[in-house]
């Protein structure tokens, strides 16, 4: 009974360890866990209630980018665009609203415009054949050119003067300060509500995109693509497969999410900054890398990316409440990247010689495999 | 009196001069699954050039390998220079003057040639590299070649043939002794190879031992002097070559008996279901026409460089076409690339897996479904997982493919189910025409066996079949007809019962041109 039992978990282990690239995300969920430890044991608010809710939402935007950078990577390639297309679409919108129009028009230009970039990176790199490093930094460079130039290399005032105090407001709960669901903290004298855990809108929305693009790219046949062109593209495109359709709908994904993450920015300020995700692209590539997307391409998940993009929220939030200053940070922040590259590269290597995901927890798993052979 | 016992020391010396400077003798060379050298002699002597030869397999290159020290040999006895070697690697190799020309040339096609000369011991003065002095060594040693190259044009700007003289100048410029050659003249015109081989006659004159590998034969009579014949990595048997005739070196070569049994059954030929018409595509696709009947296995035949790759490609739509037709069942196809042959119904078992076929770190599942997600998906591209998983076990289950579970990274399974895999990949679409690329190679005689199993199958169901291989015994046992490619063209056609391996041999080697028109027609 009880070996049966045990075998039953063992199989759900198993399958869960089937899933490609989870025994990385498992190894870098138990990175993160210790990493909450840590922080807590240097300064017992890290796990208070508020400091929770905010650190959610910290992560969100992270968590955006990382989905962005995570679909290029994964075909093999890189979008260096990301931070500045958040600009382009963060000056867009806030230009047009302070000029009086409707957020929902705003909204849908600056899409279409950041869409159109995404295209323009897709047919450069798949069309032109471009390398991807090159397309990119071009167009990262227009497209921050663009952010500047449509308030005239100025950032904006603030979007209440020409949308109205009610309906910036509205545009603001809508991308940054809406709370869906709130529990604990204290209500103040003027009864409003301090303190406390709470999901805002930023959370709603990642986890939006990310249901949408996970199923995108797990569930249907232009994920597969991406996953086939990543891992070997001649093959893929011996099998049938249109390259340079998946390619760019890898970096219309992209662009679309960097599109979100700028108008986040747009909302948190009310105003449009010219530097808007400034150096965000490199951000979104350390997200997704300690995640265990590939840079070489083909591999990795999206729940990985969320782990990544936690990783480097926690990170930046933890230390800040240690007392780190900025440089320490940067230095700490620096080295856990560069350690989880290594990683990945020494797996990488290693499996070429054992042919597995993760040396560690697949040992584990093969010693499983011998011992239910040895047992029949 | 000392100088006297000196001088007697030397005459001695001289006298008992080793007469070969390359002596191996039981080399022993296993890869995971074959035994690529059994028991492998071979000797070269200063001054001579010594022809290697053997089919597609034999064990030529590695043979070459061992000896320039790229391959660590497993047993056996390196003599160089009279010197027997204990623990010999590529480093050794270079000390002792073993250099070995590639097939593909290994330059930095950026650099200029002199740099390329004397990449990695560069000459310098006091640590600053002295352009001039390498680039007037470099002119003395082409000068030497008698060569016109001028040592600071970039490499990658020189033709293909004046790039393997630079190949050949480096090795002097290291005093290489013993050259080895491995396919040189693939890619060189007549005018070219008359220039190699003005170049190789220097060498030999200068007391080099020359190793010269090359499947066009007619060559051999004119430049080597001596032939050393390897077959399925043994040693068989070296001549000299005036002795010889090219029949009895072919003879030599494919010496053995059909031993291996191929599964074989007989089919009405039916109608005409594929045709190729004046295909076109480079240098290696130069006027191809063939056709494909139902109830057939088409053999294509060649020597590797035949262009027999290139020719499925083409017709795949992997590399674009110059001119020509394709036709499946009487109907004209306009095939732009892979994805509308394969729409079409005809599809290609890539000839290189790990580089064509699969994307080997996915799991079986993702790339036996990958062409077919169109099949298994609804119009919205959700992919349905049932179906797939149904499709892939089925086709796991008929091909019997080992494999703990279907999704296991493909990089895992052994050669021999990785090709099934491949080949599984095809079978999900009801294609019409399939056309296989060395579907067998670095696969063990067992799951040779049911890749020909299955190729008969799809002739049973009127499948069109075309097989190309390089293993002669094979195409011969598994075709209902043969067809021999050599540089490009299509230079014979045989029915199975008429074919032997000596007349396929000798269209495989026919390498002049006017005399392949004139048989062809």
């Amino acid at each position: 009974m009880n070996t049966d039992k045990t075998r039953r978990g063992k199989n759900y282990f198993k399958r869960l360890l089937a899933v490609r690239g989870m025994g990385q995300v498992i190894s870098v969920t138990i990175g993160l866990i210790a990493l909450c430890v840590v922080f807590q044991i240097l300064s017992s608010n890290f796990f208070s209630p508020d400091n929770m809710g905010n650190l959610l939402r910290q992560i969100a935007p992270y968590l955006i980018i990382g989905i962005a950078q995570s679909y290029v990577l994964i075909t093999g390639n890189i979008d260096l665009s990301i931070g500045s297309i958040m600009g382009m679409s963060s000056m867009m919108a806030a230009t047009m609203m302070t000029k009086g129009v409707h957020p929902v028009w705003a909204i849908l230009t600056t899409f279409i415009c950041c869409v159109a970039a995404g295209v323009i990176n897709g047919q450069l790199v798949a069309t032109c054949k471009l390398p991807p490093f090159i397309a990119t930094l071009g167009t990262m460079t227009i497209a921050r050119g663009i952010a500047q130039i449509v308030n005239n290399n100025h950032n904006t005032d603030t979007i209440s003067i020409g949308i109205g105090k009610a309906t910036t407001e509205a545009f603001k709960n809508f991308f940054y300060y809406g709370k869906i669901l709130t529990f604990g903290g204290k209500m103040d004298a003027g009864g409003n509500l301090i303190g406390g855990f709470s999901i805002y809108s930023p959370v709603i929305i990642a986890i939006a995109l990310w249901l949408l693009f996970n199923f995108l790219l797990s569930k249907t046949r232009t994920g597969r693509h991406i996953y086939a062109v990543g891992s070997n593209a001649d093959a893929a495109r011996l099998s049938g497969v249109n390259i340079s359709a998946t390619i760019t709908a890898a970096y219309v994904v992209s662009a679309a999410c960097a599109c979100v993450a700028g108008l986040i920015v747009c909302a948190t300020t009310g105003m449009g900054a010219m530097d808007t995700g400034n150096s965000y692209e490199l951000y979104a590539v350390a997200a997704s890398v300690i995640g265990g997307v590939s840079t070489l391409g083909g591999q990795g998940i999206l729940l990985g990316t969320v782990i990544g993009a936690a990783i480097w929220s926690v990170l930046q939030n933890g230390l800040q409440f240690a007392g780190a200053p900025v440089a320490i940070r940067n230095i700490v922040i620096g080295i856990i990247v560069v350690l989880s590259v290594l990683l990945d590269v020494l797996i990488r290597r290693g499996s070429q010689r054992r042919l597995t995901d993760t040396p560690f927890l697949n040992s584990l798993l093969n010693r499983g495999q011998e011992k239910t052979e040895s047992r029949v | 009196m000392r100088s006297d016992a000196a001088v007697a020391d030397k005459a001695a010396r001289e006298r008992n001069a080793p007469e070969y400077i390359v002596e191996m003798s039981g080399i022993n060379k296993a890869f995971p699954g074959v035994q690529a050298l059994d028991n492998v002699s071979f000797q070269l002597r200063a001054g001579e050039v010594l022809a290697l030869l053997g089919e597609n397999g034999a064990g030529k290159s590695t043979l070459m390998k061992v000896l320039s020290g790229i391959y660590p040999r497993d047993s056996g006895e390196i003599i160089v220079f009279g010197a027997k070697q204990g623990e010999y690697n590529a480093k050794k190799a270079k000390e002792l003057g073993v250099a070995i020309i590639h097939q593909e040339l290994n330059m930095c096609s950026h650099l200029t040639v002199a740099e390329n000369i004397f990449l990695g011991r560069e000459l310098t003065k006091r640590g600053v590299l002295t352009q001039t002095e390498m680039n007037n060594k470099a002119r003395e040693i082409l000068g030497r070649l008698n060569v016109d190259i001028d040592p600071e044009t970039v490499v990658g700007d020189l033709a293909v043939s004046k790039q393997q003289m630079v190949e050949i100048a480096k090795a002097l410029s290291i005093d290489a002794r013993i050259l080895i050659m491995d396919e040189p003249t693939s890619a060189l015109t007549a005018k070219e190879i008359e220039d190699l081989f003005r170049i190789i006659r220097e060498l030999r004159a200068d007391g080099r031992g020359v190793i010269y590998i090359s499947h066009r034969l007619e060559e051999i009579g004119r430049i080597a002097d001596r032939v050393t014949i390897m077959r399925d990595g043994k040693y068989i048997t070296d001549m000299n070559n005036e002795d010889t005739t090219l029949p009895e070196i072919i003879s030599y070569m494919v010496g053995r008996e059909i031993k291996e049994k191929y599964p074989k059954i007989s089919c009405q030929r039916g109608g005409k279901i594929f045709e190729v018409r004046n295909l076109n595509a480079g240098l290696m696709v130069r006027n191809i026409n063939l056709e494909l009947y139902k109830g057939e296995i088409v053999g294509v035949a060649g020597l590797m460089g035949a262009g027999r790759t290139e020719m499925t490609r083409a017709v795949f739509g992997v590399d674009p076409k110059e001119s020509g037709q394709i036709f499946l069942n009487g109907k004209q196809l306009i095939i732009r690339g892979p994805f509308d042959a394969i729409k079409n119904g005809v599809v290609l078992v890539p000839e290189d897996r790990k580089k064509d076929g699969l994307c080997v770190r996915l799991s079986v599942r993702e790339n036996i479904s990958l062409p077919s997600l169109d099949i298994i998906s609804n119009r919205f591209g959700y992919v349905n997982l049932r179906s797939e998983r149904a499709m892939v076990e089925k086709y796991i289950r008929e091909l019997r493919i080992r494999l703990p579970h279907a999704e296991v990274e493909t990089v895992s399974l052994s050669g021999g189910n990785q090709q099934k895999v491949v080949v599984s990949k095809w079978l999900a679409r009801n294609s019409q025409v399939v056309i296989f690329d060395e579907p067998t190679r670095g696969i063990d005689v067992a799951a040779k066996v049911e890749i020909y199993n299955l190729m008969n199958d799809l002739k049973r169901n009127g499948i069109g079949v075309m097989f190309v291989s390089s293993e002669m015994p094979e195409i011969m046992g598994v075709s209902d007809r043969i067809i021999v490619m050599c540089d490009g063209r299509i230079t014979g056609e045989f029915m199975a019962g008429e074919a032997t391996q000596n007349e396929i041999m000798k269209r495989a080697t026919m390498f002049d041109d006017k005399l392949a028109v004139a048989e062809s027609v």
